[in-house]
């Protein structure tokens, strides 16, 4: 690892960076020109997203609080949980002396703010004997944490198991290393079944006694109540944005879907994160009345519909290479959340979650229900052509935003996709999706050089005829 | 060395399978080690373990899988695409890790592709990745499942009276593995790595009655042994990955060790590897094949895993551990980091490889490195590691 990082907590740095980026609101466009030309590797995610105005400056403001949270999280008397991108953090949110620390959001903050991204985080996890071909999204910031330089971590609770279990041997390996408690939801390939709904609960509730004994807290039901009904109220938003997102041309920016599921991986629940999630309807309402595209410059060329995750590369580069060519980003399998309100559940009963805040015993299945549905945890668990699994839901929702076309990023370390994303495209060829599968690693540029990426998508959006 | 389990370990269709077809006997597959064979043997049904020996390309499969997966689902794949599993009545997948659960989806779609090449019937299998409360609870219904869809399908009746017999049978078969691995404590060495395995490798393709003989033959037979197969050469442990071919063990054998045990997803673990053989008989099999959370898909369970594999290392007397994983199996790859670590603590050395499942294509490679590695226990005091031993 080179020395200079070892100078730093990660954790610090990244509620540094957002503390001071948070003021930017007061800033004049000469100074902020100014300020890019000393942060150059800050500057291709801070730019394009300082330019969508409010929501910006509430994002740069969330994340500030949470990571200053985690830095000042020993000295306020709390615990600090690993967590995974796919579990919802609301949980921890209800309970005041817990502070999740989120594996992905990390990595990906690094990949799109430093120069070398985490490679010497990745690195330092395989020099301690992690397997190098591990998936880069946790490698990254968890060579942090087992190195020190972050947080000190008290325990590990996430839901991978039987989904990602790439995903979760990370976390079990970071558990064991640190010596640390670790529990971990279980996901059967089915999804819809009353056998699964009620192990669903069951480990769930185990999940909170492993919480309640290795925190030696209990959970204030009001305040598990106010995070939900908040979380209701950031469903409705969310789906009020993936409506009008079915219009052409689509009045929803790209780089919305990084901050949505940014946001909602870290601040569910939580009222900032409500805030952004309303000015960006504001925004995006006012973009559709007026018939245009949420694209900055032209015309809508294309609709692409992102079958996996985004690629974190150079800030957001691929987001911004679509805004170069006039494509809309229709979302990703990170971007939708399944909630019974959602546009695109109508007609696919039980495969959504529904909020009741009755009682303790109705929220604790509520967040069973939620956790079984986030990202990876409902889309890739089961047979890919199984009923609304990864293949139905991808033509689903590609149809349902008129894509033109499906993209798949990823990473080499996920071995879930990487043993069936060749069915899944020849399945969505075959059903009149154009599809491209990239091979380059969305958290560690070294596996593949952006520009590579860059120039494949290229040919493939020409010889397709999608431009 | 016994030519039946020779054959057995190292050929897909062997003359016991063909011959229990031509009996008119059914033939199912299963890929992992949490499968509870007893419901098949209890069903008349021969269950035989999916190995990915013999695939000696992979064009087939990477038609279907991607790039940055484990090579041993694709030599599965690869052998089922050649018409090389063309015996079998039926499969069962499960979801051992993501690549092997993946196997589901790659085999169907092949076997549409290629008529002929998918089994009459799939079952996929549920399988918890951990041993406890309502994880166990769930696998006694997945085995329920499992049972009644044997049933449907093959048209046989499982009752509970067949099913205490099979796990009785297969009971006796842990018990002589035991003994096997008791007859590899010993100080003198009477048997290779190559033998041992040979054998424990039969046993999951075999049908039961004949297995339990040759295994008793042979069992007697090296207790007539005098000369010690060690001597002069270091006793090593095999760990990992799942390793069902000779070539690696063969490799270690043919510089100056013996594979005096191994951990790679085969045989007994300990002397309690048994199924409870009073009461439920179905949820004695669940408590036994979540037992011990022997691999490392049971996540959270390392500490457990490295303490009984610790104490089998002490008891085979190993004087150091090779920890191999396949490329791109991370479960296994990530938890030989730890184990290596552990394993220095206490004194023991290790070697941590990478390789591809199947035809040693890095061969050369992995020679050297053993070669290093032994030559690197040569030069230790040979009565400082037994001395630990003794402690």
């Amino acid at each position: 690892m080179r020395p200079e990082l070892k100078e730093y907590n990660l954790d610090w740095l990244f509620a540094a960076t957002f503390n001071v980026s948070r003021n930017l609101c007061n800033a004049t466009p000469g100074e902020l020109k100014a300020m890019f030309d000393y942060i150059p590797y800050v500057r291709p995610l801070l730019e394009p997203l300082l330019a969508t105005g409010k929501p910006a400056m509430t994002f740069l403001d969330f994340f500030g609080d949470y990571y200053t949270d985690i830095v000042h999280a020993r000295e306020n008397n709390k615990k600090v949980v690993m967590t995974t991108f796919c579990f919802d953090p609301s949980v921890f949110h209800a309970i005041e002396n817990l502070v999740p620390v989120t594996l992905e959001i990390g990595t990906a903050l690094t990949s799109m703010l430093w120069k070398r991204g985490s490679s010497d985080f990745m690195d330092y996890c395989t020099e301690i004997g992690f397997s190098e071909t591990g998936c880069s999204s946790q490698r990254g910031a968890m060579g942090a944490y087992l190195a020190g330089l972050g947080a000190k971590i008290d325990l590990v609770a996430l839901n991978m198991g039987g989904v990602c279990d790439t995903n979760a041997n990370a976390y079990s390996f970071a558990a064991q290393y640190l010596d640390i408690p670790y529990y971990g939801l279980d996901y059967p390939a089915n999804l819809t079944s009353a056998e699964v709904q009620d192990y669903h609960h069951k480990d769930y509730r185990a999940l909170i006694q492993f919480i309640q004994d290795n925190t030696g807290c209990r959970f204030d039901i009001d305040r598990l109540r106010e995070v939900l009904e908040e979380k209701k109220k950031q469903d409705d938003l969310m789906n009020e944005l993936e409506e009008m997102q079915r219009l052409v041309p689509n009045p929803v920016p790209g780089i919305y879907h990084v901050m949505i599921y940014a946001g909602r991986y870290i601040f569910s629940g939580k009222k900032k994160y409500t805030q952004m999630l309303r000015e960006m309807v504001a925004i995006v309402r006012e973009t559709a009345e007026q018939g245009r595209s949420g694209l900055k410059h032209g015309p809508e060329r294309n609709r692409s519909f992102l079958a996996y995750i985004d690629n974190y590369s150079l800030g957001i580069a691929m987001i911004e290479w679509f805004e170069k060519k006039g494509i809309s980003h229709v979302g990703s399998i990170l971007s939708r959340t399944f909630a019974e309100t959602a546009p695109y559940t109508t007609g696919v009963p039980g495969t959504s979650y529904r909020i009741d805040t009755t009682s303790l015993d109705t929220m604790i299945d509520s967040m069973a229900d939620i956790n079984a549905r986030m990202p990876m945890t409902r889309t890739i668990r089961g047979p890919y052509d199984a009923p609304n699994m990864w293949l139905e839901d991808t033509i689903s929702l590609a149809r349902m935003y008129q894509a033109d076309c499906c993209i798949y990023c990823g990473t080499p370390g996920c071995r879930n996709t990487w043993s069936n994303v060749k069915l899944l495209a020849r399945d969505l060829e075959s059903v009149g999706f154009p599809t491209h599968i990239v091979h380059a690693d969305s958290f560690d540029t070294r596996v593949e050089a952006w520009e590579t990426t860059q120039m494949r998508l290229e040919e493939f959006y020409k010889i397709r005829g999608l431009l | 060395m016994k030519k039946v389990f020779t054959e057995a370990a190292t050929r897909l269709n062997i003359p016991a399978i063909q011959k229990w077809k031509e009996a008119g006997g059914k033939v199912v597959g299963y890929t992992c080690s949490f499968t509870p064979v007893e419901l098949f043997y209890a069903a008349g049904i021969l269950p035989v373990r999916l190995r990915g020996i013999d695939a000696t390309s992979m064009e087939i499969a990477d038609a279907y899988y991607g790039p940055f997966v484990c090579s041993f689902p694709k030599a599965l794949l690869q052998l089922a695409g050649s018409g090389r599993y063309a015996f079998l009545d039926g499969v069962v997948i499960s979801n051992g890790c993501d690549t092997m659960r993946r196997l589901d989806d790659c085999w169907r779609k092949m076997g549409q592709d290629m008529p002929g090449t998918a089994p009459p019937w799939f079952y996929y299998v549920d399988v918890p990745h951990k041993p406890d409360g309502h994880a166990r609870d769930w696998y006694v219904n997945q085995i329920k499942k499992m049972m009644a869809a044997v049933e449907k399908q093959f048209h046989v009746t499982l009752t509970e009276e067949a099913l205490g017999r099979a796990v009785r049978k297969q009971n006796n078969v842990r018990r002589l593995l035991w003994e096997l691995e008791k007859l590899r404590q010993a100080d003198d060495l009477k048997v290779t790595g190559a033998e041992a395995y040979a054998a424990i490798v039969a046993g999951t393709v075999m049908p039961r009655d004949d297995y339990a003989a040759h295994l008793a033959d042979l069992i007697d037979d090296i207790r007539t042994r005098k000369a010690d197969v060690a001597a002069d050469r270091k006793r090593l442990f095999l760990s990992g990955s799942v390793c069902d071919d000779f070539d690696l063990i063969s490799l270690i054998e043919e510089s100056d060790a013996v594979v005096a045990g191994e951990n790679v997803c085969f045989g007994v673990r300990t002397a309690e590897d048994y199924v409870e053989e009073t009461g439920d008989p179905v949820a004695a099999l669940a408590a036994r094949y979540l037992s011990g959370s022997v691999c490392p898909r049971m996540l959270g369970w390392y500490r457990e895993r490295a303490s009984m594999h610790m104490q089998r290392i002490k008891h085979l007397k190993a004087d150091g551990v090779i920890l191999q994983n396949i490329r791109f199996c991370d479960l296994h790859g990530s938890e030989n980091g730890l184990f290596e670590r552990d394993l220095e603590k206490n004194g023991l050395p290790a070697l941590r490889i990478e390789r591809e499942y199947g035809p040693l294509v890095d061969r050369g490679r992995l020679k050297m490195r053993v070669d290093a590695f032994i030559e690197q226990l040569t030069s230790q005091k040979k009565s400082t590691l037994r001395g630990n031993h003794a402690t």
